[in-house]
């Protein structure tokens, strides 16, 4: 158990190091030189050359790898070209109104897209299943910007009932005004629950089939403890998985969801570092967004093992 | 087939459908049988009979099937008319069952004690601890050590024998009125099997309960129960006391499947029972035998027969059971046997095939990755074979043995890591990749399952076919009238060439099999359990064919099997591997006559077959790996001697009668150990 632990934690390191230094690398494929494209053509020769002195981009990559990868573990995130603020400070910020965002959508999406994959196994091919089957498909094929400006349309323009952005203005928390939590929320669990909805559906229809639910049956237990006791147990091996990736996703890859409610995310701040071709901000961003992939990863692995006795020994 | 009086389950002209419309499979029809209380009665079938589909009828669970007609009792109670209350408090507690495979049966998440517990909470009211506690009484009475212990593990940490003993606990946990075995020892080794029986035949002593049995196996069943039914596509075609039927069989079925069974115990031709089973969408009006049997007359197809009583309780439906002794005994004829090679063929003297110090070693690391501490298992270890042209080796074992990895290495599919391979004067690569392409011509393999073995998109033309144009044998134009004279080869007619893999049976699919490696007109064979997979009487039919074929053109063969009865019908010198080492291997019939070697006695002993007493079984624990050092059988074998079985590994080494043996004790030591204990019989 430890050792599994130890071993995946061993593999994160490897490929965090690896996602760290293509991202570094980006520096180097941009074509042309770095200084001049990000400053753009109608900057001045001292512009460029300062520029490139404080990218130090005349020394070799390796060396300059290895100080920002070292810089980078010891919490230094180097310095934003935008705004000449430490990186580090906003990154977490933004870190941490999109745990708000991912969190609160998984506590959502989570016990309803369960109870709606158990529900729809049950009744397989019954008019329910088949109801919610199909809603859910239709959900799960809609890309998040429509779904976005459906709710907002609805729920903000027609009815007026909640606020359509979730813009923080500087010095206010995002607990200042929690309605404007309530759309993006409503986005993101749609999303995860159209996905968890299928996943645990396909994975309780096969254990519904198993021979140890038919021994369970044949043993006269009553049809919930079949249900919950034998078949969800195992169901859920493969539905924990999807919620540790889909936990990665929620903090880097909900871009669109917050830029249609200018939400102040890690998806928004790695859009501004490129618009504003802040390089060293951009890096930073990516390491998070990839170290957050692996950590729910491995939260999912942990949960299968504590759940799938056969990975423990 | 009719009611015995005090009769504990009571079947009535049980009747069972499955789909709707024209399309319906009738799967059983018009069954009727009883058992008494404390009876054990014994379900002969081959797939396709509907064995299985009774066994969970009598539980009420007909997993899309429809009752067309009939009724079931248990202790009294019309279990069809139950609602579903009711027969969840039947289920599990009145009557419970064991499965075929145990490991699927019990659900991997849960510690093997609860899965026990629950039912006696469920069933007799028990709260936690007192459940835990007969939970964990339970798993001592099935025989397994430390149940205390055991109760916290989870299946997936148990062996085959003990999850089956697991499950056997938890369907006596409720003391049921009606225990149903469905296949409880198939899949499981044979010395494994022997266990689990002798504990069924000692719980029989104890539990009150009308036992049904249902194998296909006529020998275990023969040895478990008092009573056997034999059913054929649905219908009960002959029921009576065991002994009787399976020395003067009432049906021709009977008689058939008894001769289609190959024996350990003596060399007997096998006979198989030509045909296959009728089409249950549409059951004919006569006998439902009349298209296979050979006693049949015009009178059997015009309408059902009724049941014969042929002598006190031995019933049979058949017209003309008198018909039945008349047939001929299982002699297909004797073979020709290959002719010998030409004297002065000077490659003729060479084995066909040479296994030279071949070893084997698996390599898995546990822990850390690069630094994690590898697990070595040796498949094989140091295993030198020859297999003469022309003739069958057989290599018996356990599972564990190597005997598949000894195959696959063969083929190419493994490579060795010692040792070599020489194919007649060549040395053979150890990869299939390194080897010229005819030499991968010359050498081909027959898998263990059909299924996997044949593309499913493909047809049976472009199957047969494809050999013969990987391998240049055939112009492209006749390639048809080749597979068709493949096809004919393997009593497939040249219709079957247009069908899909799944429109086959079993055995049609396996003589395919074998009608696309001789498509590549090979020279050495390896058949991987070709038939463990098809039914005995089709078993038969396959075995005989790979015998013409040796002798119609002079094959080798390389025939790796776990059944000692199949070994002793094919194969002219035998191997018998233990742990990746041979342990004993001579010509078949010398290793048969004995004294064995105690692995080969173990496993000889532990053989249910029909009219021959099996001994009691040893439960000893397999230890696989074991330190390396000494015999890695000493640790299981009844004449170890102590201070040198465990420290010398005993060489391979000539018997003085045509053998070689792996073993300490001397032949005459072996010979004594083994009269002394058959004079001593079953006790």
């Amino acid at each position: 158990m430890v050792n599994f632990v130890v071993r995946r934690l061993a593999f994160m390191v490897v490929i965090l190091v690896g996602v760290s230094f293509l991202t570094f690398l980006i520096v180097n494929v941009l074509p042309g030189d770095v200084a001049t494209t990000i400053l753009g053509d109608f900057a001045s020769p001292e512009q460029v050359e300062a520029l490139r002195e404080r990218l130090d981009l005349d020394r070799p990559v390796l060396q300059r790898y290895a100080e920002w990868a070292a810089g980078m573990v010891g919490g230094d995130f180097g310095v934003s070209l935008k705004s000449n603020q430490p990186i580090g400070p906003i990154l977490w910020n933004r870190l941490a109104n999109s745990l708000v965002l991912a969190a609160m959508g998984m506590a959502v999406a989570i016990p309803i897209g369960i109870a709606l994959g158990v529900v729809t196994a049950v009744h397989r091919d019954s008019l329910l299943d088949r109801a919610i089957t199909a809603t859910v498909v239709v959900i799960f094929a809609l890309p998040e910007y429509v779904t976005g400006l459906a709710l907002i349309i609805v729920f903000s323009l027609e009815w007026n009932l909640l606020p359509a952005s979730s813009l923080v203005l500087p010095g206010q928390s995002l607990w200042a005004n929690p309605m404007t939590l309530i759309l993006p929320v409503a986005v993101v669990a749609l999303g995860m629950l159209a996905y968890l909805c299928q996943v645990t559906r396909a994975s309780m229809i096969a254990a519904l089939n198993s021979g140890y639910v038919r021994t369970a049956v044949l043993k006269g237990l009553t049809r919930r403890r079949i249900v919950v006791t034998h078949a969800l147990r195992n169901a859920m091996i493969p539905t924990l998985a999807e919620i540790g990736l889909g936990f990665g996703y929620s903090l880097g890859g909900l871009v669109v969801i917050e830029t249609v409610f200018s939400y102040p995310g890690i998806g928004q701040f790695l859009v501004q570092s490129i618009q504003n071709r802040d390089i060293p901000g951009l890096q930073a961003g990516v390491l998070v967004v990839a170290a957050a992939y692996g950590i729910g990863n491995l939260v999912a692995d942990v949960g299968s093992l504590a759940l799938n006795p056969r990975l423990r020994s | 087939m009719t009611g015995a009086p005090g009769h504990n389950l009571r079947v009535e002209g049980l009747s069972i459908a499955y789909g709707s419309g024209p399309r319906t499979l009738h799967a059983v029809r018009d069954v009727s049988f009883t058992i008494a209380r404390g009876e054990a009665y014994g379900l002969i079938g081959e797939s396709g009979s509907g064995k299985t589909t009774v066994a969970f009828a009598l539980l009420n669970y007909l997993r899309g099937g429809v009752i067309r007609g009939g009724t079931i009792e248990v202790a009294g109670e019309d279990v069809l008319a139950m609602a579903p209350a009711a027969l969840r408090d039947f289920r599990g507690n009145r009557a419970a069952m064991v499965y075929q495979d145990p490991m699927s049966s019990l659900n991997p998440a849960i510690i093997v004690g609860e899965q026990i517990a629950e039912a006696l909470r469920r069933h007799r009211g028990l709260d936690r601890r007192a459940a835990w506690e007969r939970a964990v009484d339970l798993l001592a009475l099935v025989d397994l050590p430390g149940p205390a212990a055991l109760a916290r593990r989870h299946p997936h940490q148990l062996s085959g024998g003990q999850q089956q003993r697991v499950v056997i606990a938890l369907a006596l946990s409720c003391e049921p009125d009606l225990l149903i075995l469905d296949e409880p020892t198939t899949g499981l080794d044979t010395t494994t099997q022997a266990v689990v029986l002798d504990l069924i035949g000692e719980l029989r002593q104890r539990v009150r309960a009308s036992i049904l049995f249902i194998s296909h196996n006529l020998g275990v069943v023969a040895e478990t129960c008092e009573r056997i039914g034999v059913l054929y596509a649905g219908e009960l075609v002959e029921e009576g006391p065991c002994a009787t039927v399976v020395s003067r069989p009432g049906h021709p079925y009977t008689a058939g499947l008894l001769r289609s069974m190959p024996r350990a115990d003596r060399a007997a031709a096998l006979r198989p029972i030509p045909g296959s089973l009728p089409d249950l969408t549409r059951p004919p009006a006569g006998c439902i035998f009349a298209d296979r049997c050979e006693v049949a007359s015009a009178a059997c197809r015009e309408g059902r027969p009724g049941v014969r009583r042929l002598a006190g309780d031995h019933l049979a439906r058949c017209l003309f059971p008198e018909r039945v002794a008349d047939l001929p005994a299982g002699d297909a004829g004797p073979l020709a046997r290959a002719q010998g090679p030409a004297p002065d063929d000077a490659a003729a003297s060479l084995p066909k095939l040479a296994i030279e110090g071949l070893g084997v070693t698996f390599r898995q690391r546990r822990g850390l990755p690069l630094i994690g501490r590898l697990e070595e298992t040796r498949a094989l270890d140091g295993v030198s074979l020859a297999v003469p042209r022309g003739q069958t080796l057989a290599v018996v074992g356990e599972s564990g043995s190597g005997k598949s990895t000894l195959a696959r290495s063969v083929v190419g599919l493994i490579a060795a890591e010692r040792g070599g391979l020489r194919f007649e004067d060549k040395a053979l690569a150890p990869r299939a990749a390194g080897r010229e392409p005819d030499l991968l011509r010359r050498i081909q393999i027959i898998f263990q399952n059909p299924d996997g073995a044949l593309n499913p998109q493909r047809r049976v033309l472009d199957i047969v076919g494809r050999p013969l144009r990987l391998y240049g044998r055939a112009p492209a134009a006749a390639i048809p009238a080749r597979v068709e004279e493949l096809l004919a080869l393997v009593r497939l007619g040249a219709r079957f060439a247009a069908r899909f893999p799944h429109e086959l049976s079993g055995g049609e699919k396996q003589r395919v099999n074998i009608a696309r490696v001789l498509a590549a007109d090979p020279e050495l064979i390896v058949c991987d359990e070709p038939t463990s997979a098809l039914d005995i009487s089709v078993q038969a039919g396959v075995l005989n064919q790979l015998r013409e074929l040796q002798a119609e053109s002079g094959l080798t063969y390389l025939f790796i099997s776990h059944d000692l009865a199949v070994v002793r019908t094919i194969s002219d010198t035998v191997a018998v591997l233990y742990l990746g080492r041979v342990v004993e291997t001579g010509p078949t019939a010398t290793v048969f006559a004995g004294p064995h070697h105690p692995y080969t006695d173990s496993l000889l002993a532990a053989l249910p077959e029909v009219g021959r007493p099996r001994r009691p079984a040893v439960a000893v624990p397999p230890l696989p790996g074991g330190t390396g050092r000494g015999c890695l059988f000493a640790p299981r074998c009844p004449q170890r001697i102590p201070g040198t079985c465990d420290r010398l590994v005993p060489p391979l080494a000539a018997t003085g009668d045509g053998r070689l043996m792996a073993c300490h004790v001397p032949l005459a030591g072996l010979a004594e150990a083994q009269r002394a204990r058959d004079a001593g019989g079953r006790d």
